[in-house]
């Protein structure tokens, strides 16, 4: 991302000369980001996990400094008013590097009011905080990490709040995770800010989520900054969802999630992506060096399309058209289009001059856009009733866009790119 | 700038050096006073007579046997219920029964002399679910290796096993919080084993007396139930006379998966429900994409694509013993070739 933006200031001429070298080069040999902290383990392994399964309501459990080393998930249920504690950052170390039971690091369910505050946790074989079926959940000051270099087989959520009401998660730092760092999911009534994510898949995603507010946070060097999602099948909808006052740059790693999950279809370079989502807000955030698209809204069944056709690289599971019925006609409650989306007053950076040429999406916008691709897009795929009876755009699938000197586009997936349009007056609605 | 560039890259392509030190120091622990839970050792408890190690029922203390059961890396069980005095079972067609204040479930695990390499039989575990008053606990107790008492351990533990044909195993005893992980319902615990459909069968432990299990609990007045009440029965997984390959699949995917895999479980968030009453076949997994699987997808694209059981995910995290693959997440070390055979046939027979 550097070596792009260094790339940037130099003369045209050169640019040209080298430019195949260079990209050769890094297809050659990615630079891979690694995370390489000192440690020095020691197991308090059954003291921590008796300790965690006699709490008596409303008490504070105390970690001390130290890096302790875990064989087995540390499981919190069915408590009330229970803080966690640690003696700050770096300072109280929770691994789970030689796990051998369980896939989460730290468990918590059926619970309400919980804080976990001022430790690191890291090298879960799966989620390294899960926290389901919970009423009050706090994150604050919790470093969430993998250690060595970003892989597939890092665990795939850093925090994961799941089935949860009134979550807040704040002044973290997450990085590593293969799927999301931050992911909220079927969850209501979620505040998100102040964290840095960095070296993940999806840096923050909101999924199936309801009244979430993402602000203050730093996204940047993730394959997408933040993910706005809505999947079929789940126990609840997304919608209400505020992004604001994010920073959100240079989120141009390559995707490492495994094949199969529905991330490892977002494109290196996504700043903000909202997919199948209503009522979604996104303003007053710094989009910048996104270097395939700073904000997309697309349809659920882009995406899966997408995903499909990653996996079927490896295997040959049949028709993705007649997949992605069977899927989603099976959830009747599911709207799989995006609608009432409102982008304003977000600023962005200069646009590189080059995609980024990792994804179908990058090369498409080359393809179309040449040297000036957008940094808004819609794929404009729509449901029969688009166009109310009288002709006029129903508008829950309204999609407002009001933002100075940027270029927009709706990109007509749905019939080969023909009904492509540049900067549409369709976007430009009064709300 | 170039120089800049070209180190950049070959600093890129530098391998990693494992500089982690790993010190063990696992602190002696105190005693834990749980004697608010349970008695510290089984044999407190009086639910056997004689050598505890024969596991003789005492008065109240009754054995049953499950249609299907769960796979535990081959362990053998042995399970009895303990009624307190002048109670009884309130029978339910379809759901755990509802049992009486101070009920006991009493779950042995053990190998015997043909299973276990160059060992004699022995009994590992003993794990018991007592209903209090509005919530059942679960209690894990370990058996000392001579095999005459068994000692509550609520964080579980460690064992080494080896088994004929088998990689040896670190056999895990579940803490007090795994027990929960699977016994749960809707945020409560709860057992999972004792419903209508899995009691209903013969015991065969009783020989040429054997009856219909649920018959002799009703006879003793155990259960609460009519002498016509036709009762709903689960295949037994591993016997074709019992169900067709439909029927034995779905039993076996509805005790080792769906514990968890059901709206009332703990692993609602997926979407995927594989109890045997489940009838959508999106829910089942049929065309089903992952939701939060991570590295447990195994690049693959569906839990289940009809007549591709190698492409279907259920199949792929059953056949792991990684534990950020495998399911179910906790409760066995090894691969149960048996049930993979059942659920691959069926997987090839759907469409």
């Amino acid at each position: 991302m550097k070596v792009q933006k260094q790339f940037n200031n130099l003369d045209v001429v050169i640019k040209y000369g080298f430019l195949m070298v260079i990209m050769g080069t890094l297809l050659g040999c990615e630079n891979i980001p690694s995370h390489d902290p000192y440690r020095n383990y020691k197991s308090i392994e059954k003291a921590l996990l008796s300790k965690l399964m006699l709490a008596k309501d409303s008490t504070v459990i105390q970690l001390e400094k130290g890096h302790f080393i875990f064989k087995s998930s540390l499981i919190l249920d069915n408590k009330k008013n229970i803080t966690l504690r640690g003696r700050g950052m770096d300072k109280t170390v929770l691994s789970f590097k030689i796990q051998e039971n369980g896939a989460e690091g730290l468990k918590i369910t059926n619970s309400e009011n919980i804080i976990l505050e001022d430790f690191t946790i890291e090298d879960a074989v799966g989620d390294n905080i899960k926290v389901t079926d919970t009423k009050g959940i706090t994150f604050r000051r919790i470093k969430s990490a993998w250690t060595g270099e970003i892989s597939e087989k890092n665990g795939a959520y850093a925090l994961y709040p799941v089935i949860c009401e009134n979550v807040l998660i704040e002044a973290c730092e997450v990085l590593g995770a293969s799927d999301a760092g931050i992911y909220v999911g079927q969850s209501k009534n979620v505040i998100i800010r102040n964290n840095k994510v960095y070296w993940n898949v999806a840096g923050i995603e909101s999924e199936n989520s309801e009244n979430v507010s993402i602000y203050n946070n730093q996204a940047y060097n993730n394959t997408g900054g933040i993910l706005v999602f809505d999947l079929p099948g789940l126990t609840r909808y997304g919608r209400k969802i505020k992004v604001y006052d994010n920073e959100v740059y240079d989120n141009n790693l390559f995707n490492f999630a495994p094949a199969g999950n529905i991330v490892g279809a977002v494109p290196s370079g996504t700043g903000i992506m909202v997919l199948a989502t209503r009522e979604v807000e996104i303003y007053n955030n710094k989009l910048e060096n996104n270097n395939t698209i700073e904000v997309a809204t697309v349809s659920y069944a882009l995406i899966d399309a997408m995903n499909d056709q990653k996996s079927q690289e490896n295997k040959d599971p049949g028709s993705s058209a007649q997949i992605f019925e069977e899927g989603a006609n099976m959830d009747l409650e599911y709207d799989p289009y995006p609608g009432a989306i409102y982008i304003h007053d977000n600023t962005y950076g200069e646009v590189s001059w080059l995609p980024n040429l990792s994804n179908d999406f990058g090369k498409l916008f080359l393809w179309k856009f040449g040297f000036d691709r957008p940094q808004i897009i819609w794929d404009g795929m729509v449901p029969e009733n688009y166009l109310l009876s009288n002709g006029t755009l129903n508008p829950d699938y309204k999609i407002c866009i009001q933002e100075v000197g940027v270029k927009t586009a709706i990109l007509d997936v749905a019939n080969d790119f023909e009904g492509l349009v540049i900067d549409p007056a369709s976007f430009n609605c009064e709300t | 700038m170039f120089f800049l560039l070209i180190v950049l890259m070959v600093n890129a392509c530098k391998p990693k050096n494992e500089a982690s030190n790993i010190v063990f120091e696992e602190e002696i622990l105190k005693k834990v006073d749980n004697g608010h839970l349970g008695h510290k050792n089984l044999s407190d408890y009086g639910f056997f007579t004689g050598f505890l190690v024969d596991l003789v029922p005492a008065q109240n203390v009754h054995p049953y046997e499950l249609n299907t059961p769960l796979f535990s890396d081959y362990a053998q069980k042995k399970r009895f219920i303990y009624l307190p005095e002048s109670s009884f079972i309130e029978y339910h067609p379809t759901e755990v029964f509802d049992f009486p204040v101070g009920t006991v479930l009493i779950k042995n695990f053990y190998y015997d002399d043909v299973q276990l390499i160059n060992q004699k039989g022995r009994i590992i575990e003993t794990r018991l679910l007592i209903k209090k008053a509005s919530e059942w606990l679960a209690l894990p107790y370990i058996w000392n290796n001579e095999q005459t008492d068994a000692i509550l351990e609520i964080t579980g533990g460690v064992q080494e096993i080896s088994l004929l044909d088998k990689k040896p195993i670190h056999y895990q005893i579940p803490n007090m919080g795994q027990c929960k992980g699977c016994h749960q319902r809707s945020g409560t615990l709860q057992p999972i084993g004792p419903t209508a459909r899995q009691l209903n069968r013969n015991n065969l432990n009783d020989g040429e007396d054997s009856i219909n299990q649920l018959r002799r609990l009703s006879r003793l007045g155990l259960l609460n139930i009519s002498e016509k009440e036709v009762f709903p029965k689960l295949s037994v997984w591993n016997d074709p006379k019992t169900g067709s390959l439909d029927e034995r699949a779905r039993a076996y995917l509805e005790m080792n998966c769906a514990h968890c895999h059901r709206k009332e479980g703990p692993a609602k968030n997926s979407g995927l429900y594989l109890m045997s009453s489940s009838n959508s076949r999106h829910a089942l997994g049929i065309m089903k994409a992952p939701v939060a699987a991570g590295s447990g997808s195994g690049q693959l694209a569906y839990d289940i694509i009809p007549g591709q059981p190698e492409a279907s995910i259920l199949l792929y995290r059953m056949n792991s013993t990684e534990p950020a693959v495998m399911m179910p997440e906790l409760g066995r070390k090894m691969i149960h070739k048996e049930g993979i055979a059942l659920i691959r046939s069926w997987i090839t027979s759907l469409e």
